[in-house]
């Protein structure tokens, strides 16, 4: 599932963010993303929560009732974010489809300052995202 | 026979003296003075004091009531109601009369003489469990078991909290002694200073850590927070300081001002090189302000739903009068301030930047029932968030005739619904331009949150700090709670800081100490409170001070020289390369001075299952210890104390014993009773005290106390909700990492008080102290 990929990757993530530095008189601080439109049917797709536990909240919400959902990914859970999609869509087999948007998403990150003499900046990062929407085909009582 | 006279003038023996010494008469009938006059005043009669009074004067039930007794009586009878042994009863007033607004407000002043309330005491104290800390009386927990509420309030919601008892000090003086000032309290290896360029123009808030003067690493005195505040063109620094630091800082502050003003008088060839620092003022503006804290990513929407900004202001208000030729800023504001409304949480706009905004008496914009606020999301322009305006700052807030002004004006709630129900025709709608009830400036104050991904989710602990002109505090606040605001209280701020990996009241300041010295106080009662069989012996589990980490005794196991201080490695440098070799399992090329006094603070997960609690010991793993899949356990150590104690609880047994036959032989000589002077004192006998120190062992060394070697201490350790895992944040020696580092080791094994298993644990230094 690409678990292992991510654990090591992790582990390179303090050097990964050393090279994204633009100065070295600034730190790099991260914001949180924009959202898109919050809803009851929205799934941010995180790589730190539980594979399984993104699922089970998926799965519990179309046989709830739901018409569609939206999964969004952002960045390196884009990867988990389509693997979440296809496992859904075999689990609910014929009952559901897929639609996928891509787009790119801009991030705005701050720029502390280290030394005394300069002012805070912030810097535009773009970063890709998916959306993919699983809607019903079928009804409730076909699954 | 005759009868023989007395009188040597009528034939008899004794003759009177020519003169009497009235002096030497008096003495010699002292004793029967003295006697005659006790009795008078305390007649050794067995009637009680009211059966002693004339008829004339008894009355029914006398002795159950005092008050039917005459005045001077009443001490007299009451001491012997308590002698008799009856529990001296009076009668509490009725409620109805202790509700009486006059006597209540008399009795909610004398409860605050001794401890200050805040605004929301009154409102807290009926839905919370109080505490006294630093001179105030908190909120300490709500009265529902609201736990894990409060922690899904900060992730996903909004807490609210009032930290009003925050102290605000306006600092005036020029830029430069200012910084002269603080370059003696503070390092610059910490992070930047109060006048970093960054902070100056106001325009972001600081934190700084502060040391006594001239002292540093040593005598940290807490973090306080800072921003300059513009009243006309020379900026003020305006701090927020911990009430349980108010002391030294006030005291550091005072010492380099008179410092510097004695070595003025000294020779006056050397000012013009040192700085000058006579022209700095400081003031403390105990409850000037009041600062709520909203953390969690709902706390924006509830503030775009509560501040209504107001576009255009009446120059006939009568604050706004007062500051003609200061811009108001108010088109902008109002602009800026729904630009930004549809954020979704306010770590998404930029760290920590402050905004002064004018808003409408928040009693208009309250729902009617309880509802949540929610973000309107719709696509923000980024530009906006990137940028943030020159005039966002200023706020007429800083003026200090314009808080008079409105704190003078305020309009109670009692005038308000009075007000509405006399203008307001149509129930419930409202008119939120209304002249009558003035426009309040308040200050937001954004606090980032975690910004760190790897250490922990972005964005988490990220919210507003709202400051408001006091006497306003309730009517925000609750309209704050109608929006759905979850309200939390200081264990709230302990276990906020305990998620987000932070540490709370360093051990290394005083503030510290106390905070440690009252834990102690209270587990070690809780412990002893305990039946001897319950408790668990912590000799046999090898744990030397279970309730409080001895930091200077495990310094000098792990140096070779004693030292009488030590400190928290603060500098961010240093902490990132150690974090670095402590990945890389690279040896340790950096060195600073007194390394041998040194703590380091880490933040410690569980590998897999387990908790750390508090106080338990972080200790250095041995080659091998995490390939084998058997759990490593302590060995039971011997409990020499066992046999002394037993021995002495025979004996003091006996010795009762001894004492009740005693007792029962007088009471058949006397057949009267004696009644036994009962003494309730709080003070513990000899003997529980020396039963006490037998259970807990003495020690003067830590380090190879178990079979592994301590390193160091967990202060605060628990399950994170975060991390979904057991989670610490303690201190380890800086020595100790050293040998961790060089033995090429990132993980520790962790023990907890109660348990003999050790578990292995991740370890990361902590860089945001």
């Amino acid at each position: 599932m690409g678990d292992e990929i991510n654990s090591k990757r992790k582990q390179d993530q303090q050097q990964n963010i050393q090279k994204r530095r633009p100065n070295k008189n600034y730190a790099l601080k991260k914001r949180l993303p924009l959202r898109p439109k919050e809803g009851d049917n929205v799934i941010f797709i995180t790589k730190k929560t539980n594979f399984k536990a993104q699922l089970d909240k998926c799965c519990d919400l179309l046989t709830k009732g739901e018409k569609d959902i939206i999964l969004h990914g952002l960045g390196a859970a884009i990867q988990r974010c389509c693997n979440l999609a296809l496992q859904v869509e075999a689990l609910f087999a014929g009952t559901c489809q897929i639609e996928v948007n891509t787009g790119t998403v801009d991030l705005v990150d701050d720029l502390e300052p280290i030394t005394d003499d300069l002012e805070f900046g912030a810097q535009v990062r773009h970063s890709s995202s998916i959306h993919i929407r699983i809607f019903r085909t079928a009804l409730l009582g076909a699954n | 026979m005759e009868a023989t006279e007395f009188d040597a003038s009528l034939g008899g023996t004794e003759n009177l003296p020519i003169t009497a010494n009235s002096f030497k008469f008096a003495a010699s009938r002292s004793i029967e003075i003295t006697a005659m006059t006790e009795s008078i005043l305390r007649p050794n009669k067995t009637k009680l004091i009211f059966q002693s009074l004339p008829v004339h004067m008894r009355r029914r039930v006398m002795s159950h009531n005092c008050k039917r007794l005459p005045r001077r009586l009443r001490e007299g009878h009451m001491e012997q109601l308590k002698k008799s042994g009856l529990p001296p009863k009076q009668k509490r007033p009725s409620r109805k009369y202790r509700r009486r607004p006059a006597n209540l407000l008399a009795e909610y002043t004398r409860r605050q003489r001794r401890v200050t309330w805040l605004e929301t005491h009154i409102w807290h104290a009926k839905r919370f469990h109080m505490t006294e800390r630093w001179g105030f009386r908190l909120a300490h927990r709500p009265c529902d078991k609201a736990f894990r509420a409060c922690y899904r309030a900060t992730s996903a919601h909004c807490l609210l909290q009032d930290i009003s008892y925050f102290v605000p000090i306006l600092i005036k003086g020029s830029i430069e002694s200012i910084e002269n000032m603080f370059s003696l309290l503070c390092s610059k290896t910490c992070g930047l200073g109060v006048t970093a360029k960054a902070f100056i123009s106001g325009n972001r808030a600081g934190s700084l850590n502060i040391f006594k003067p001239q002292s540093y690493p040593f005598g940290f005195i807490g973090k306080v927070e800072f921003q300059w505040v513009y009243t006309n063109e020379i900026p003020e620094l305006l701090i927020f300081v911990h009430p349980s630091q108010i002391k030294e800082v006030e005291a550091s502050f005072s010492s380099i001002i008179l410092s510097e003003d004695s070595k003025l008088l000294k020779d006056s060839k050397r000012i013009k090189l040192s700085h000058n620092l006579s022209d700095i003022s400081i003031n403390v503006l105990y409850g000037q302000f009041n600062r709520f804290r909203l953390t969690g990513p709902k706390s924006h929407a509830i503030l775009t739903h509560s501040l209504k900004t107001v576009n255009t202001i009446k120059l006939s208000s009568e604050w706004v009068s007062k500051t003609k030729n200061f811009d108001l800023y108010l088109q902008e504001k109002h602009e800026y301030w729904s630009n930004i409304s549809n954020l979704s949480s306010p770590s998404q706009l930029p760290s920590r930047i402050v905004i002064g905004l004018i808003v409408k008496d928040p009693r208009w914009s309250r729902p009617k029932k309880r509802t949540k606020a929610e973000a309107v999301i719709s696509p923000t322009n980024i530009e906006i968030l990137r940028n943030l305006p020159k005039y966002a700052p200023s706020s007429p807030l800083w003026h200090t005739n314009v808080r008079e002004i409105i704190k003078k004006n305020i309009i109670t709630n009692g005038k308000f619904i009075e007000h509405v129900t006399k203008t307001h025709s149509v129930p419930g709608e409202t008119n939120e331009d209304d002249p009558a009830l003035q426009n309040i400036p308040v200050v937001l104050i954004q606090r980032p949150g975690s910004q760190n991904s790897t250490y922990k989710k972005i964005g988490y602990g990220s919210g507003w700090d709202i400051i408001l002109p006091s006497g306003y505090g309730l009517p925000f606040w609750l309209t704050f709670i109608m929006f759905g605001a979850r309200p939390g209280g200081l264990r709230e701020t302990e276990h906020l800081s305990h998620e987000k990996g932070e540490t709370y009241l360093c051990p290394d300041s005083v503030s510290g100490t106390l905070e440690e010295e009252r834990i102690e106080l209270q587990l070690k009662e809780h412990y002893f409170k305990r039946p001897p069989s319950k408790r668990v012996n912590f000799i046999k589990l090898g744990i030397l001070s279970p309730f409080r980490c001895p930091w200077m005794i495990l310094l000098r196991d792990w140096s070779s020289c004693a030292c009488d201080n030590f400190f928290i490695l603060r500098e961010t440098n240093i902490i990132n390369e150690l974090q670095n070799c402590l990945n890389r399992k690279t040896p340790i090329i950096t060195s600073f001075p007194n390394e041998n006094s040194c703590l380091v603070a880490v933040y410690l997960q569980t590998e897999g299952k387990g908790l750390i609690k508090d106080h338990a010991i972080i200790c250095m793993p041995n080659f091998g210890d995490f390939k084998s899949n058997k759990v490593l356990q302590e060995p039971q150590h011997e409990d020499k104390n066992s046999k002394i104690r037993k021995e002495k609880r025979l004996e003091h047994r006996k010795l009762l014993k001894k004492i009740r036959r005693a007792q029962i032989k007088l009471k058949k000589k006397l057949t009267e009773k004696i009644t036994k002077p009962k003494t309730k004192s709080k003070e513990p006998s000899e003997y529980v005290k020396s039963m006490r120190d037998l259970w807990l062992k003495s020690f003067d060394s830590v380090r190879h106390a178990c079979v592994r070697q301590t390193m160091g201490y967990v202060t605060k350790g628990a399950f994170s909700f975060t991390e979904a895992k057991g989670c610490a944040v303690g201190y380890i020696a800086f020595n100790a990492l050293k040998y961790l580092i060089d033995s090429k080791f990132n993980k520790i094994l962790v023990r907890n008080t109660t348990s003999n298993k050790y578990s292995v644990a991740n370890i990361q230094l902590i860089n945001n102290i």
